[in-house]
């Protein structure tokens, strides 16, 4: 919220104030401030909430994240309980969301200014859909299997109408976080530790091919994260520091999902099986240190530093289950992948003048992948034998230099300006270095007393250069292809904001920001992009008891590419079309002030795909990609007495959605491809909550 | 109108704006202007709450730690009140003059950076050791424009009303986050600082790691790798095929295959156009490359393979 003071008051303030608290205050005698009204808090307090909700139908659209899933009751159940006592010993305890799949709990302690504790979980549900369907057996182990009447020819041919059945595709992340920090007394010293576990089961959607038929796959979930960073602080006078050391472990029990080959191919019969590699279980180690100095009141300089280092050596799977091959033994039984981190930056940043602010920064980025390169014999999708080839562990490099200066003209103008600079080396790509150089400037001006404007322009031009043949790409890539990050690229981009204060009680804004790329060296791949939107916002207290808020954003996003069948000069094209719009409106009211409030906010969310690839040939088009997104909330909240009180809620929202790759699609509807059946999703929901709320 | 052309007619603009701006200002130079003095009040807090004491906003700075007086480091262990809003006694003495007191208010009128250093005298290490030349100071934010420094639980620091405070300025952000594919914000499962950090870092976007893919890995640690097979823009950026807030499309792509893939792969099939005739309902030529996964009904491992026959990304 932004209200406007007169002028006066800036005006003046540029003049005669900053002098004024420049001055030292005279330090009070302390012991006369008994703080005899201050109503320090002590002992426990809190509230308890429960109560039950009803959902009114089965959708795992409506459920991802959500946790309300499935039709039917549940409890609602939320706590938050505090407690202060004697020498600044303290508890916080919360929970949330106790009845459903998405709750959450956190228990916070201590002694302030000694040290401190905390324990918390989250659970995020996730639900990727209730429409899949597969003829698959096992879903949710290591190994699919087929029912009889498997393999055929084409899906056309599978028994699939007796052999369907739904694939459940559902996880979820179960997240624990434990830590502390020590202060030691009259030290400038800060510990802290923590650590966080994230367990992720469940399943998700794969898919696997041999060769060109290809089958939707239900992968198994059972994955853990630890995380553990420990830290020194440092802070007192001018000097501020950090040294860490963060330590990040992924361990997955899947190493791979095998499945039977749902098609058959007389000249490879014995490819029966397929085996897919899972994320391999891995490590990343980090010390860092960060330091911050006040070399004068105007004048400071920051600098972080950070070696890392990743790890994975997870054994190898065999290359093919299909023994007939004759597969030759694997060069290593491993990849012994490392790779090694190093970011460092520094920054400084002063005030020349009182009007005068200038700030310049240098950073380097470099991931050095230090894994072994070797030459690997392969089998394409467990069906004949390939030519070995050798993998490109990628490397890459990032120098930015960045310079700029703000200057205010007076209290109702200021401007900025700066440069930067983007310097990138690659391993193993089209090009090894890429420079980008880029100009901005910004205005912000108070044009009327109620009115803040401010606009920024910036541009920016990548050139590509030390093109390299990378011979290990098989076959090789189109020679006048060039990848969007690496292709030269003008970038313009516009922003405008106007903020209005139309009373102290009502504020209105409006922004737009529009953002130009053009690739002209590019004849194939990405050629130019189009990115604008338009928002607008109205915030209003409309009476005392009564406020209003409502927003809008109009957002489109355009690009064209261009592509060659021929392998050579481009001869098709294609363009997509994003167009998203999303409103919202809120609205707060007490009936009583303070004993009967109600509310509602409403959320309409509209985002259009339009694709087109012209080819040349009078193909039909891709139909639209939609979805539509309408949610409603009522909401009320009536305080019986000071300890009790009533919350009711009602929650609908509709959803429909248009995939042209989804819809229509059933498992046996492409020859070569047995796919789950997803249909784009759609549902209509109506959510009732009661609870009550009992405080103490 | 070339970029150039705006640019110039920015600068333009710009300068007509220098000459005039201090014209208001002048017209009102006459007035009294605002000033807090440099003397504390009598009794510190009990002269304060002597007209504040009735107002429960006010007073909720009592449930926070900022009144913890055991904790040496805190307001109410010192100077109270006024640690955080300067010497009081003019603005007392003037009958609660609104000049005469660091309100701490967006409408103060104390220079932003005036009120910031109350706070950063205190804190100052930490995550704030880089807010200092960051786009938020840059940008003139307050810390009070963000934290609720009096309200018993400050919703900047809670997950399920973070994002409220962020999208006051950050508008499309906001509409990024009711795409169709979004990462749960909205849901109150994720918050903006899980990802940046607020208070200033120097790497891109102010991200919470000093790069993006190591900010997503914290989440996302499987595909770290390093793989044996790696996908190039993979290992580089997640951010060249997603759109970290959200899309209209699953998985946030910022755009849906095989156009996305076709950006970069040009031999064989991927230099096919894929029309609507791909699709079952004219013909379906071609479908496998187009509906349900797509290019990943057969590449499915495009974050990177660590199996040996994995060089396509299918195994």
């Amino acid at each position: 919220m932004k209200t406007a003071k007169p002028l006066i008051l800036f005006g003046a303030v540029s003049v005669l104030p900053l002098a004024a608290l420049a001055q030292q205050p005279e330090m009070p005698d302390l012991s006369k401030w008994q703080c005899n009204l201050c109503k320090f808090e002590t002992g426990a307090s809190g509230s308890i909430e429960a109560g039950a909700g009803n959902v009114s139908r089965d959708s795992a659209k409506f459920g991802d994240y959500t946790g309300l899933n499935e039709k039917g009751g549940y409890f609602i159940g939320e706590a938050a309980t505090r407690y202060r006592g004697a020498d600044g010993l303290y508890w916080n305890v919360r929970a949330s969301d106790i009845g459903l799949d998405s709750r959450s709990a956190a228990l916070e302690g201590g002694r302030q200014g000694s040290y401190r504790l905390f324990l918390d979980s989250d659970a995020i549900p996730r639900y990727y859909g209730d429409t899949a369907r597969t003829p698959f057996l096992g879903s949710g182990s290591t190994g699919l299997a087929l029912p009889a009447g498997f393999p055929a020819p084409t899906t056309g041919l599978m028994p699939l109408a007796a052999t369907l059945q739904p694939a459940e595709l559902e996880a979820k992340r179960n997240r624990i976080g434990v830590g502390g920090s020590w202060m030691p007394q009259a030290s400038a010293w800060q510990f802290d530790l923590s650590y966080r576990r994230d367990n992720r089961d469940g399943t998700k959607r794969t898919s696997g091919a041999f060769f060109v038929n290809a089958a939707q796959l239900v992968e198994p979930l059972n994955s853990a994260t630890d995380q553990i960073e420990a830290s020194a602080s440092y802070a007192s006078g001018r000097l501020q520091a950090r040294f860490a050391y963060y330590v990040s472990r992924f361990r997955n029990d899947v190493a791979s999902l095998a499945w039977r080959n749902p098609f058959v191919v007389p000249a490879f019969a014995a490819a029966t099986t397929g085996q897919l590699g899972a994320a391999p279980d891995n490590d990343f180690h980090q010390l860092s240190a960060s330091v911050g100095y006040q070399f004068t009141p105007d004048t400071r300089a920051s600098a972080d530093i950070a070696w890392g280092r990743m790890t994975q050596d997870d054994a190898y799977l065999a290359s093919t289950l299909n023994g007939t091959l004759g597969a030759p033994a694997l060069s290593r039984g491993s990849l012994d992948g490392r790779a090694k981190t190093l970011n460092a930056n520094v920054r400084v940043n002063s005030r020349i003048t009182d009007a005068l602010r200038v700030n310049a920064s240098y950073a380097h980025d470099e991931r050095d992948n230090q894994s072994s390169r070797a030459l690997y014999p392969w089998v394409t999708t467990d069906m004949f034998l390939a030519v070995p080839r050798t993998n490109n562990p990628y490397g890459f490099e990032q120098d930015r230099l960045k310079l700029a200066a703000d200057y205010r003209f007076s209290s109702a103008l200021r401007a900025s300006a700066g440069v930067d600079q983007d310097w990138r080396k690659y391993t193993y790509q089209q090009f090894t270095k890429t420079d980008e150089s880029a100009v901005w400037a910004k205005g912000s001006w108070r044009a009327m007393e109620k009115l803040d404007l401010s606009l920024k322009l910036a541009g920016s031009e990548r050139r590509n250069s030390g093109a390299q043949v990378v011979d290990t790409i098989v076959p090789p890539e189109n020679p006048l292809v060039r990848p969007y990050h690496l292709a030269n690229r003008s970038r313009e981009t516009v922003a405008l904001r106007a903020d209005f204060a139309a009373t102290d009680a009502i504020q209105l804004g409006l922004g737009f920001d529009s953002s130009r790329d053009r690739y002209r060296d590019t004849s194939i791949g990405l050629t130019g992009g189009r990115d604008y939107s338009l928002n607008g916002d109205v915030s209003a207290a409309l009476t005392e008891q009564t406020s209003l808020h409502a927003f809008a954003t109009h957002q489109e996003i355009k690009s064209q590419q261009a592509g060659s069948q021929a392998f050579g000069n481009p001869d098709w094209g294609a363009e997509t079309h994003d167009r998203i719009d999303v409103w919202g409106l809120g609205l707060k009211h007490a009936f009583v002030k303070d004993k009967f409030d109600v509310g509602a906010d409403y959320v309409y969310v509209r985002a259009r795909g339009a694709t087109s690839v012209d080819a040349g040939v009078g193909d039909p088009p891709f139909p639209e990609q939609s979805t539509t997104r309408q949610g409603l909330k009522l909401y009320f909240t009536y305080r019986v007495d000071a300890q009790w009180s009533v919350n009711g809620g009602y929650w609908h929202e509709r959803y429909r959605s248009a995939s042209w790759a989804l819809d229509g699609v059933a498992p046996s509807t492409v020859p070569n491809l047995l796919a789950f059946g997803e249909q784009a999703p759609q549902y209509r929901v109506n959510v009732f909550r009661l609870s009550a709320k009992y405080s103490f | 109108m070339t970029f150039k052309h705006t640019f110039a007619a920015f600068l333009i603009a710009a300068s007509g704006i220098a000459f005039g701006a201090d014209a208001p200002a002048k017209k009102d130079a006459a007035a009294e202007p605002p000033g807090q003095g440099t003397k504390y009040s009598e009794e510190g807090a009990d002269t304060c709450l002597a007209c504040h004491g009735e107002d429960a906003k006010v007073l909720a700075i009592f449930k926070t730690k900022h009144a913890n007086r055991a904790d040496k480091r805190t307001p109410f262990a010192g100077l109270q009140c006024e640690a955080c809003h300067g010497p009081g006694a003019k603005h007392a003495d003037a009958g609660g003059d609104a000049a005469a007191i660091n309100s701490q208010k967006a409408n103060s009128w104390v220079p932003v950076a005036e009120r910031n250093k109350m706070c950063l005298g205190c804190h100052q290490g930490g995550a704030r050791m880089g807010w200092h030349g960051s786009a938020h100071d840059a940008n003139q934010l307050a810390c009070a424009s963000c934290h609720k420094v009096h309200a018993a639980h400050d919703p900047v620091l809670a997950k399920k009303t973070q994002a409220d405070a962020c999208f006051a300025c950050h508008r499309q952000q906001r509409a990024d986050f009711q795409k169709p594919s979004s990462h749960p914000v909205r849901f109150g499962k994720l918050a903006c600082s899980d990802c940046h950090s607020v208070h200033g870092s120097n790497a891109k976007a102010m991200l919470a790691k000093p790069t993006v893919n190591q900010t997503c890995h914290t989440c996302h640690a499987d595909k770290r790798g390093p793989f044996l097979w790696e996908h190039a823009p993979v290992a580089e950026d997640c951010t060249l095929c997603h759109s970290a807030h959200g899309a209209p499309r699953p998985a946030l792509l910022t755009k849906s295959p095989p156009l996305l893939c076709q950006s970069c792969h040009t031999h064989v099939h991927p230099s096919v156009p894929r029309t609507g005739a791909a699709l079952p309902a004219n013909g379906g030529a071609g479908a496998v490359f187009v509906v349900a996964g797509s290019c990943t009904n057969c590449h499915s491992q495009v974050h990177g393979s660590n199996h040996p026959s994995g060089v396509k990304l299918m195994r």
